[in-house]
C-alpha cells in the first residue's frame, strides 16, 4: 500500500471521533437532499399512475379551445361547451360513448358542522357520469345518484367529515344544497386524488348548481370503439366540432392534469425542500471546513515530523485529502441510504396525516442518487482542500514549536476585503431596494452580504465575543472569564464555527421578519381599505372552498341592524386583449365599505356597460374616464364598456369593477369571496355580528369575522408556512450545533494539559463544565447575534424591494418577540452543544493531562 | 482564609507537625501479570515548615508518591494525609477544594494558563474559590519573585525561568499548608533553575512555608532541608542537611547493588 494512503487510514482509525461531527454533517445534508429528490420522483410517478388509472377509459376530451389567463395564474379559465354536442359526437364513427363532464366547486359540511377541505387543494363537485369507463371515479360502495339531492363522495372526504352512506349534509355550491350521500367512490384506486374533495351529483343537479345555464358542460369525455386509437378518435372528432372547440386525446388530458399538479404543488414543494437542503449543506460546509482546519492544526507536529523524515508536500496533502475522501464517500453513501429511508418514512407518514399518498414503490432514479452523492463528496472534499494544502505546507521545523494562542485571522487584508465586500453588498441591496427596485439586485446584495459576514467574521469575532462576554466576568467570575478568553483564542476558528450557526439563524430571522411584515401588510391593508364592521370571507390562503353565495350579501343588507352589505365576486375577462380579474359587485355601495382613495368620475351608474378601474391599470392601458374598453368574456362574447370611474386604491376591491348585471350574461358558477358589512349607528358589534350570523346560517354557515379577526385570518396561512420553514431550518441549525460541539471537543483535546493544570490548582469539575459550556454559549451568541442582524437587515431589504417592485404598499415589521425567541433558542442551543464536550472535559484524567507531552 | 488553614498554620508554628504524610502507601498500576507496584508500602511524613526533597532513580515511584500525597492520584492501599485530612475519605469535589485551599503546585512545565495574564495566573486558585485572597501577601510575593513589571504579560511573552517564577508565586499565593514541586527546574538552565530553587528555599525559611519537591538533580536537592530517597517503590534512606556531593554519592551507592 502507498505510504500516504496508509498514513491517512491509520490516522482515521485513531481519530475516528474527531470526524464524527463531519461525518454526521455530511450524512444529514446528503440524506435531506436525497430524501427530497426520491420523494419528489415518487410523488410524481404516483400521480402519473393514479391519473393514468383514473382516466384510462377516456380516449378523448372535447373542450373549448380558448382560455383566459389573468396575471399570476397558472391555469386559465376555460369557456364551457354546449352539452348538446354529445349527441353529435355519439354519431361519429369510432365513438363508443360520450358524456358531458360538469365540474365546479362544492364544499361539503362534515358531521361536526365544519366544512371539509378548502385550505389549499380544490373542493370539486361535478356530475356523476354513469358510464364507468368515462368516470374517473369508481363506485366503491353504495350506488350512483339517481334523484335530485343524492350524491356520491370520495372515500377520503367521507372519512374526514365522518360521513356515511345515508347521511344528509350540506353542500356549499356556494348556495347551501341539502344532499344525501348514496355512494362512496375511489379515484384511480385511491381514496381520493390527494386532498382534493369530490362530490358527484346527478346531471340535473350539477347543471342547476354548478353552471350558469342548463345545457353547459365543462368538457365532453369520449370513449373509442374497439380498434380505434386515441389519435384516430381525435382525428375523427375534429371535423364535427364547431369553431372554438377542440378535441385532445385522453393521454394528453391526463398529462395536462399531472402537469398541473406538478406545477402547482409538486415542483414548488420539491424546490422548497431543495432550497432548504441547500442551506443545510451550506451550513455543513462551514462545520466541515472548520473541523478539517482544526484537525490539520492539531496535527502540525505530526505532519512536521513526517516532513522532517522526508515526506514531500504532496504526500502530506494527499494523505489529508484521502482522509477527507474516505469520510466524504462513506458519509454520503450512508446519507443516501438515510435519504431513501426518509422518503419511505414520509410515504408511510402522509396517509397517517390525511394525505392519501398513492401507494407504489419508491422511485429511485440515478439522478436522485448521483446528485446528492456528488454534492456530498464535493462539499466535503472542497471544505478539506484548503486545510490539506496547509498541511502540506507545514515546515519541518514546526515539530519543535509549541502551538500557543493563535491570533491569526484578524489580518488587515481580511478587514479591508471584508469591509469592501460589506460596503458593496449594502450598496447593491439598498439600490435593489430603493433606487431601482429589483428583487434580483437585492438578492445578489444579500448573497454578497453573507460572504462579507463570513470574511469579516474573524475580524469582528474578537470584539463581539469580548462585548458579549463582558457580563460573564462579572456574573461567573474566573470561570466566565476563562470561557470568554477561550472563545477569543482563535478568532478564525470561533468565527468559522459561529458562521455556520449564523447562516441558519439569519435565514430563520429573515423568514420571521418577512412573515411578520406580510402580516403587518395585511393588517395595514385591512385597516386602511376595509371600512366595514364585520366581514364574511373565505380563507385567504388556498382555494377557499366554494366561496360565498352571491345571495348572501343582499340578504344581510335586509337586516335592520345593517347599514350596508356588499359582496365581492370574481370574474375574468380580457380587457383590450389582456386577461384580467374583475370584481363583480354593487359598485354604488362599494365606496361605503372600502376606501378606494381618490375617485374620478362616479361608481354609482356603471350599469351594464360601465366599468371602473384603478389609476395604475388606467395608466397601463392608457384609459381615462369616458374612454371605451373592449372586454372579451370566457363565453367568447365581446362587449364594449365605458370607463365611468378611476379610483386610487385597489387592495381589497381589485383592479376592475363591474356590476352584477353586466356580469350576469357571462357568469359561470357564481361565488363571492368577501362580503363587507357595516352596521347602522348605535348597533354594537356583538348584536350586529349575531344578526349577520343568523343570515349566514341559512347560506352555508360561513364564519362572520370582526375586522381584527378578518385581518388575522387573512394572515393565517403565513403562520403555517412559517412553521414549515422553521421545521426545515431545524436541520441546518442542528448541523451548526454539531459543528460547535465538534470544534469544542477538538479544542478540549488541544487544551488537555491546560485543563489538567486547572483541575490540579483547584478548579472543580462543575466549574470546568461551566467554563466549557459558557464558551459554547459565547460562540453560539456570536453566531446568533450575527444571524439576527444579517437576517433582520435582509428581511428589511426584501420587504423594501417588494414594496418598490409591487404596486401595493408593503409594511415592515421587525417581530421583536419572535426574534427574541430566536435569540433565546440560539443561546439554549449553545448550552446544548456544549453539554457533551463539557462532560468529556470534566471526565479528563488529570494526571494524564498533566503528563501529556 | 478558611478555618482549616488557620489551625494548620497555627500547628506548624508551634510544633513540628506533619504538613503531609503517607502510611503504608501502596500504588499498583494495572493488574495480573502486568501489574506494576509503583509504591510498595511507603510511610513518610513531610514536616511543616521544612523543605523536603524526594529523590530516586527513574521508576522509583517518586512522582507517584507526590501525586498521591497531593491528592492528584489515589492510593491502592494505605492512607495519605494533608494535615489531619485523610484524602481517601474525600470525594472528588472535596479533594478539589482541598487542593485549591491547602495545596500549591509547581510542575515541570506547562504551569500557566496561556489565556491569563501573569497577575491572573497568580491569583487563579483564589479566584476559582471565589474569594478575595490576601492582596498584601500576593503583592509581597510578586516582589519576592521579581515580576512586578511583567504582571500584565501573557505566559507566552515570558522566558522559561520567568514562567516558573510565576508558578512559584501562584503556588504560595493562597498560603497553602504545603507546596508540591514536581521537577520544577527540569526544563530550566542552571541559572534560572537556581533562582527558582532559591525562591522555594526563601519561602520555607523566611515565610515559614512547607515545600515538598520531587527532583532527580542532586544540585536541586541540596537546596532542601532534608532528602528522602526512594528506590523500587520503597523508602530507602533519609538525609538531613544535604549537599550536592553527598546526595550524588548516596545515589551512586544504591545504583551499584541494584
Amino acid at each position: 500500500m502507498n505510504a500516504a494512503l496508509r498514513l491517512s487510514l491509520s490516522s482515521l482509525r485513531t481519530h475516528r471521533r474527531r470526524f464524527a461531527g463531519t461525518f454526521l454533517a455530511v450524512l444529514l445534508g446528503v440524506a435531506f437532499l436525497a430524501g427530497t429528490l426520491v420523494m419528489g420522483d415518487t410523488l410524481r410517478a404516483s400521480f402519473d399512475t393514479m391519473f393514468g388509472r383514473a382516466t384510462s377509459g377516456t380516449d378523448a376530451v372535447v373542450r373549448s379551445a380558448d382560455t383566459i389567463t389573468t396575471p399570476g395564474e397558472s391555469e386559465g379559465v376555460r369557456e364551457p361547451v354546449d352539452a348538446d354536442l354529445v349527441a353529435r359526437i355519439e354519431d361519429v364513427s369510432g365513438v363508443a360513448a360520450a358524456a358531458p363532464d360538469i365540474q365546479g366547486a362544492g364544499q361539503l359540511i362534515g358531521k361536526n358542522g365544519e366544512p371539509i377541505g378548502g385550505a389549499g387543494p380544490p373542493t370539486l363537485a361535478g356530475n356523476w357520469i354513469d358510464d364507468p369507463e368515462l368516470n374517473s371515479y369508481r363506485l366503491a360502495e353504495g350506488r350512483a345518484p339517481e334523484k335530485p339531492g343524492e350524491v356520491v363522495v370520495n372515500k377520503a372526504t367521507a372519512e374526514t367529515g365522518n360521513l356515511r352512506i345515508g347521511d344528509t349534509t350540506t353542500l356549499r355550491t356556494p348556495d347551501p344544497v341539502e344532499v344525501t350521500i348514496v355512494g362512496l367512490a375511489t379515484f384511480g384506486g385511491e381514496d381520493g386524488m390527494a386532498q382534493v374533495t369530490y362530490t358527484g351529483m346527478t346531471r340535473a343537479d350539477a347543471e342547476k348548481y354548478l353552471t350558469a345555464a342548463p345545457g353547459q358542460a365543462t368538457s365532453i369525455l369520449v370513449r373509442a370503439g374497439p380498434g380505434v386509437s386515441q389519435q384516430e378518435l381525435v382525428d375523427a372528432l375534429t371535423p364535427v366540432l364547431p369553431e372554438g372547440v377542440e378535441a385532445i386525446t385522453g393521454q394528453e388530458s391526463a398529462e395536462e392534469n399531472t402537469e398541473m399538479i406538478s406545477s402547482q404543488f409538486l415542483d414548488i414543494f420539491t424546490l422548497f425542500l431543495l432550497v432548504f437542503s441547500g442551506i443545510a449543506l451550506l451550513v455543513a460546509t462551514f462545520s466541515i471546513h472548520n473541523t478539517f482546519g482544526i484537525v490539520v492544526a492539531q496535527r502540525t507536529r505530526e505532519n512536521a515530523l513526517l516532513r522532517a523524515l522526508g515526506a514531500s508536500r504532496r504526500q502530506v496533502t494527499v494523505s489529508a485529502l484521502v482522509e477527507a475522501s474516505v469520510v466524504a464517500v462513506t458519509a454520503s453513501a450512508v446519507g443516501l441510504a438515510g435519504g431513501i429511508g426518509i422518503a419511505a418514512g414520509l410515504q408511510a407518514l402522509f396517509p397517517a396525516i390525511g394525505f392519501p399518498f398513492p401507494e407504489g414503490d419508491l422511485v429511485i432514479s440515478g439522478l436522485s442518487m448521483l446528485l446528492p452523492l456528488a454534492v456530498g463528496v464535493v462539499v466535503c472534499l472542497g471544505s478539506a482542500l484548503l486545510p490539506a494544502v496547509r498541511a502540506g505546507r507545514t515546515a519541518p521545523l514546526a515539530a519543535l514549536r509549541e502551538t500557543a494562542v493563535d491570533q491569526s485571522g484578524a489580518s488587515r487584508g481580511r478587514a479591508v476585503l471584508g469591509g469592501g465586500l460589506a460596503a458593496l453588498s449594502v450598496g447593491i441591496t439598498l439600490a435593489g431596494a430603493f433606487t431601482t427596485p429589483s428583487l434580483w439586485l437585492a438578492g445578489t446584495g444579500a448573497a454578497l452580504a453573507l460572504v462579507a459576514f463570513v470574511v469579516l467574521g474573524p475580524v469582528v469575532s474578537s470584539t463581539a465575543v469580548r462585548l458579549l462576554g463582558a457580563p460573564l466576568d462579572r456574573l461567573r467570575g474566573v470561570t466566565g472569564g476563562l470561557a470568554r478568553r477561550n472563545a477569543l483564542r482563535s478568532p478564525k476558528r470561533t468565527a468559522a464555527t459561529a458562521s455556520a450557526l449564523m447562516i441558519g439563524v439569519a435565514v430563520v430571522s429573515l423568514f420571521t421578519v418577512f412573515a411578520a411584515s406580510l402580516k403587518a401588510t395585511m393588517d395595514q391593508t385591512v385597516s386602511r381599505s376595509f371600512a366595514g364592521d364585520v366581514a364574511v370571507s373565505t380563507p385567504g390562503f388556498g382555494g377557499g372552498g366554494s366561496g360565498l353565495s352571491p345571495r348572501l350579501a343582499p340578504a344581510i343588507a335586509e337586516k335592520p341592524e345593517v347599514a350596508n352589505a356588499v359582496g365581492l365576486g370574481r370574474g375574468v375577462a380580457e380587457v383590450n386583449g389582456e386577461g384580467r380579474a374583475l370584481t363583480v359587485t354593487d359598485p354604488a355601495a362599494l365606496g361605503a365599505l372600502f376606501d378606494l382613495g381618490d375617485v374620478h368620475g362616479s361608481l354609482d351608474g356603471l350599469g351594464t356597460d360601465g366599468i371602473a378601474l384603478t389609476e395604475k391599470e388606467a395608466d397601463k392601458q392608457d384609459l381615462k374616464t369616458g374612454d371605451k374598453a373592449e372586454l372579451t368574456f370566457t363565453d367568447g362574447q365581446k362587449a364594449t364598456f365605458t370607463v365611468r370611474a378611476v379610483y386610487g386604491q385597489s387592495e381589497l376591491a381589485g383592479d376592475y369593477v363591474i356590476t352584477r348585471a353586466a356580469w350576469a350574461p357571462h357568469r359561470t358558477q357564481d361565488a363571492d369571496t368577501l362580503i363587507a358589512v357595516s352596521f347602522r349607528d348605535g348597533v354594537n358589534t356583538a348584536d350586529g355580528k349575531a344578526a349577520v350570523e343568523q343570515v349566514a346560517e341559512r347560506y352555508g354557515n360561513q364564519d362572520v369575522q370582526t375586522r381584527d379577526e378578518y385581518a388575522q385570518s387573512s394572515a393565517g396561512g403565513i403562520d403555517m408556512m412559517l412553521t414549515l420553514v422553521y421545521a426545515l431550518l431545524a436541520l441546518a441549525v442542528l448541523i451548526a450545533l454539531l459543528g460547535i460541539a465538534n470544534t469544542l471537543t477538538l479544542a478540549i483535546h488541544e487544551r488537555t494539559r491546560e485543563l489538567g493544570l486547572l483541575r490540579a490548582v483547584g478548579q472543580t469539575r462543575s466549574q470546568l463544565r461551566a467554563m466549557v459550556r459558557w464558551e459554547s454559549v459565547l460562540v453560539a451568541a456570536f453566531g446568533t447575534a450575527g444571524g439576527l442582524g444579517l437576517g433582520a437587515f435582509l428581511g428589511w431589504v426584501l420587504v423594501k424591494a417588494f414594496d418598490g417592485a409591487s404596486d401595493s404598499a408593503f409594511a415592515f415589521a421587525l417581530a421583536p418577540t419572535q426574534l427574541t425567541v430566536v435569540a433565546l433558542v440560539g443561546l439554549a442551543a449553545g448550552v446544548l452543544a456544549g453539554l457533551r464536550p463539557a462532560r468529556r472535559a470534566a471526565r479528563l484524567d488529570m494526571l494524564r493531562a498533566i503528563a501529556t507531552e | 482564609m478558611t478555618t482549616g488553614m488557620t489551625t494548620a498554620t497555627a500547628t506548624t508554628a508551634t510544633t513540628t507537625a506533619m504538613a503531609a504524610r503517607v502510611e503504608n502507601a501502596v500504588k499498583v498500576y494495572g493488574s495480573g501479570d502486568t501489574a506494576v507496584r509503583a509504591l510498595d508500602g511507603v510511610s513518610v511524613g513531610f514536616p511543616a515548615g521544612r523543605f523536603t526533597a524526594i529523590m530516586g532513580p527513574s521508576g522509583s515511584g517518586k512522582s507517584t508518591l507526590m501525586h498521591c500525597v497531593a491528592g492528584l492520584d489515589t492510593l491502592t492501599t494505605g492512607t495519605a494525609h494533608i494535615g489531619d485530612a485523610e484524602l481517601s475519605t474525600l470525594d472528588d469535589r472535596r479533594l478539589t477544594l482541598l487542593r485549591r485551599d491547602r495545596i500549591g503546585f509547581v510542575f515541570q512545565a506547562f504551569n500557566l494558563v496561556p489565556t491569563l495574564t501573569v497577575a491572573e495566573n497568580i491569583t487563579l486558585p483564589t479566584d476559582l474559590a471565589g474569594g478575595k485572597g490576601d492582596p498584601e501577601w500576593v503583592d509581597a510575593l510578586i516582589d519576592v519573585v521579581g515580576l512586578r513589571d511583567r504582571l500584565h504579560h501573557r505566559p507566552a511573552e515570558l522566558s522559561g525561568g520567568q514562567q516558573q517564577r510565576v508558578a512559584v508565586a501562584r503556588a504560595f499565593a493562597g498560603r497553602p499548608d504545603v507546596v508540591f514541586a514536581d521537577e520544577p527546574t527540569g526544563n530550566l538552565d542552571s541559572r534560572s533553575g537556581g533562582e527558582v530553587l532559591n525562591l522555594l528555599g526563601r519561602a520555607v525559611r523566611q515565610m515559614d512555608r512547607t515545600v515538598v519537591m520531587v527532583t532527580h538533580d542532586p544540585v536541586a536537592a541540596a537546596h532542601a532541608d532534608e532528602v528522602v530517597f526512594l528506590a523500587d517503590g520503597r523508602l530507602v534512606d533519609r538525609m538531613e542537611s544535604p549537599t550536592a556531593d553527598k546526595v550524588l554519592d548516596r545515589l551512586k551507592a544504591f545504583e551499584v547493588p541494584s
